[in-house]
């Protein structure tokens, strides 16, 4: 996927990042102690970032001059390539948000169930077969995360009322 | 000593619980090791949370097994499919492959096994014998010389980490700002926090961890919709009896290049960030140029085989000697054995082994122990091996993304160490499809910490810089870093090239100044023996390129 133009992206919003930090240490309080601030150190970080990350934009500015745009512009093909990442996020950010209602293992098997449904398929005998998955992966996971390493695992509002 | 390393021994060999833990650790790390899609690093950070609620021996001994395992899994892929399962076994396949398919699998595998066998034994005994003294190196260190060691990790890591170098300087930087966020450890002050009392406690090691590297790895293997749904290997393979005996004679006939072979993986494990993945191709080509039948090199050669695999073991080996001895980790393997001892609250660096030798030692014995319960197991995980790569990459990356979930919130038990988890993973994701290698930045944040507490305690001891270059040790660590920096240019360097042909004696010559300052005998015979050799080859080298 990588190609100049992006590169000169990535480069632009580094420096905007690094930018930004560097603004915000300046709110890193200073003790008064004497040796090494506080704000030095991710200083130093930044602004190393902030030199690279202009070697990295001079580079491919120069490559994008001389060679031109190489790479798929069609946001079809670009969609495509990420769909299956993208449904992961969703997923992940629903399992994450519904994590104090449904607990560590209802959510669990949703999102296992979910994600194995959305990338698998959505035919009868696959949904039968997603569904046994989740609930004996997550089953057991939680089981050995419970009982047998006594981790306290989310419980969720759903199975307190219950 | 002796007693101490009895205890350490009992507390590993005699425990049955530590025992049993270690071989579902080798099992874990042979399937991990023989999938291909999954790496040992992956296999390693997912036993990471399990070790939690376990001693310090339990939980090193359950990982170290992972690792050793790992090194070996790959093999069984490799050989059987062609399809190497982690890139420490890739030169494996040249003619593992080859072999199988005229007629010799069980041959095959039995060499692959026993060759991985004897280079870790190998390399357990130089890590028994060379980790102590290196400690007792180390403690010349001071923060002057552990900073610069700090930054020639990360520049050697950079300059090994792919072809594009600008990328690699990004990725590191990006982990020593991370490992920057939150609490500083010398002041105790906020830093980019932005008022959130979560960002103000810092990133916890795990969660980026697993996010940086084993949730982004398990986007991309199910990117592809085709290859997600199909089983993780297309070309299947039959259960294989293992030639034991035949393959141990021919490993011990072949000795010398074993031997040759485990001290290329040792020394390579030695260098920061230098894996099994250039070590068994490296063993490789030695062994090939060594030998008088070059020609059967890739048709199914036993020292083709022999070479990679007793390196890739001895690797690790010589990583854990770094680890051991001065906290640095030798690879990513490493680094995340390094964050499993800072969950345990120890700290390894030049006095570990004499403030923890129970601990340094139990290490030391379960790398021993694991090498044996890699060869017990080998058959029993070759039949899972064939189970599990029935099942779809889809099926199995939606388990351990929950999984990893509940790995990481058992760590703290708050839901936002998943959300860290959540966010660098899609960091991770984005880096990698972007071309930006990720060894640097687990590195960085692996030793941010630590670069600033050495930093910081160097300006507080004294506030004369320039004891950055005057102390021997740190001056030393200082040229590494700028030889490793310049290593990429020489690798890409046209071969006839005045800077190909003296970029190596002039490293010698440079590297031997330091040496001369630190004054003892040996090292001074050592630099003298440099500063003679490179000026020997400089010599050499301007006259040939003048006459041509």
């Amino acid at each position: 996927m990588t190609n100049n133009k992006t590169d000169i992206i990535i480069s632009v919003f580094l420096l905007c990042f690094s930018g930004i930090m560097i603004n915000d240490a300046s709110n890193i309080r200073d003790l008064g102690f004497e040796g090494m601030k506080a704000d030095a150190w991710p200083r130093v970080v930044l602004w190393l970032l902030v030199i690279i990350s202009s070697v990295m934009l001079g580079k491919s500015y120069l490559l994008f001059k001389t060679e031109g745009h190489v790479g798929n512009n069609n946001f079809k093909v670009n969609f495509a390539k990420f769909k299956n990442a993208l449904i992961c996020f969703g997923m992940f950010i629903f399992f994450l948000s519904t994590l104090d209602y449904l607990g560590m293992l209802l959510g669990g098997i949703v999102f296992v169930f979910g994600l194995l449904t959305f990338l698998g398929g959505f035919s009868p005998n696959l949904i039968f077969k997603h569904l046994t998955i989740s609930i004996l992966s997550i089953g057991f996971m939680w089981m050995i995360f419970t009982f047998g390493l006594r981790v306290m695992l989310p419980e969720g509002e759903i199975l307190r009322v219950w | 000593m002796f007693d101490i390393i009895l205890q350490a021994g009992a507390s590993v060999l005699l425990d049955p619980l530590t025992l049993g833990l270690m071989g579902i650790g080798t099992l874990a790390g042979l399937l991990a090791g023989a999938i291909p899609g999954f790496t040992i690093a992956m296999g390693v950070i997912l036993t990471l949370p399990f070790t939690f609620g376990m001693s310090p021996i339990q939980g090193l001994a359950t990982m170290m097994g992972v690792f050793v395992g790992g090194l070996s899994g790959g093999l069984m892929s490799g050989m059987l499919t062609g399809i190497p399962g982690t890139p420490s076994s890739v030169a494996t396949t040249f003619d593992g492959f080859p072999m199988v398919r005229s007629g010799k699998p069980g041959l095959a595998l039995g060499l692959g096994l026993w060759s991985s066998f004897f280079g870790g034994m190998i390399s357990a005994v130089i890590l028994v014998a060379l980790a102590p003294q290196l400690a007792f190196l180390g403690l010349e260190f001071g923060p002057w010389d552990y900073f610069a060691l700090i930054v020639f990790a990360l520049t050697i890591t950079v300059s090994l980490s792919g072809d594009n170098m600008v990328k690699g300087l990004i990725a590191g930087c990006l982990g020593l700002f991370a490992a920057c966020v939150g609490e500083d450890e010398i002041n105790g002050v906020a830093r980019f926090a932005f008022g959130s009392d979560h960002i103000r406690q810092g990133f916890a090691f795990l969660p980026v961890l697993i996010g940086l590297f084993a949730f982004s790895q398990l986007l991309s293997d199910v990117e592809d919709n085709v290859k997600a749904k199909s089983p993780l290997m297309a070309k299947t393979a039959d259960p294989v009896r293992v030639e034991h005996r035949k393959a141990i004679a021919l490993v011990v006939k072949n000795w010398i290049n074993l031997f040759r072979s485990s001290f290329i993986g040792i020394f390579t494990g030695i260098l920061p960030a230098a894996g099994g993945s250039i070590s068994n191709i490296l063993a490789y080509d030695q062994a090939k140029k060594a030998a008088p039948n070059r020609d059967e090199f890739g048709k199914g050669a036993v020292d083709g085989i022999i070479a990679p695999e007793s390196a890739n073991n001895a690797t690790a080996g010589g990583a854990l000697i770094m680890m051991m001895a001065l906290g640095i980790p030798g690879d990513i393997v490493t680094a995340v054995m390094l964050g499993a001892l800072m969950i345990h609250n120890i700290i390894p660096g030049p006095s570990f082994i004499q403030d923890e030798p129970l601990l340094a030692y139990g290490v030391f014995i379960a790398f021993f122990a694991a090498h044996f319960f890699m060869v017990g197991l080998q058959a029993f995980s070759l039949r899972l091996f064939l189970l599990v790569t029935r099942i779809p990459m889809y099926v199995l990356a939606s388990v351990i993304l929950a999984y990893c979930a509940i790995g990481v919130f058992a760590l703290h038990n708050i839901t936002f160490d998943i959300w860290v988890m959540f966010g660098f993973g899609v960091i991770g994701y984005f880096m990698r499809k972007l071309g930006f290698p990720l060894a640097p930045m687990i590195l960085g944040v692996v030793l941010g910490k630590l670069a600033e507490l050495n930093i910081a305690r160097a300006i507080g001891t004294s506030d004369d810089y320039f004891l950055f270059v005057t102390r021997p040790w740190s001056l030393f660590f200082i040229l590494m870093a700028i030889v490793s920096i310049i290593f990429p240019f020489y690798q890409n360097a046209n071969k006839d090239s005045m800077f190909s042909k003296l970029y190596v004696p002039i490293c010698m010559m440079v590297l031997s100044f330091p040496l001369f300052l630190m004054g003892s005998p040996v090292r001074m015979i050592i630099a003298a023996i440099l500063l003679l050799a490179g000026s020997y080859f400089v010599y050499k080298r301007t006259t040939t390129l003048q006459v041509t």
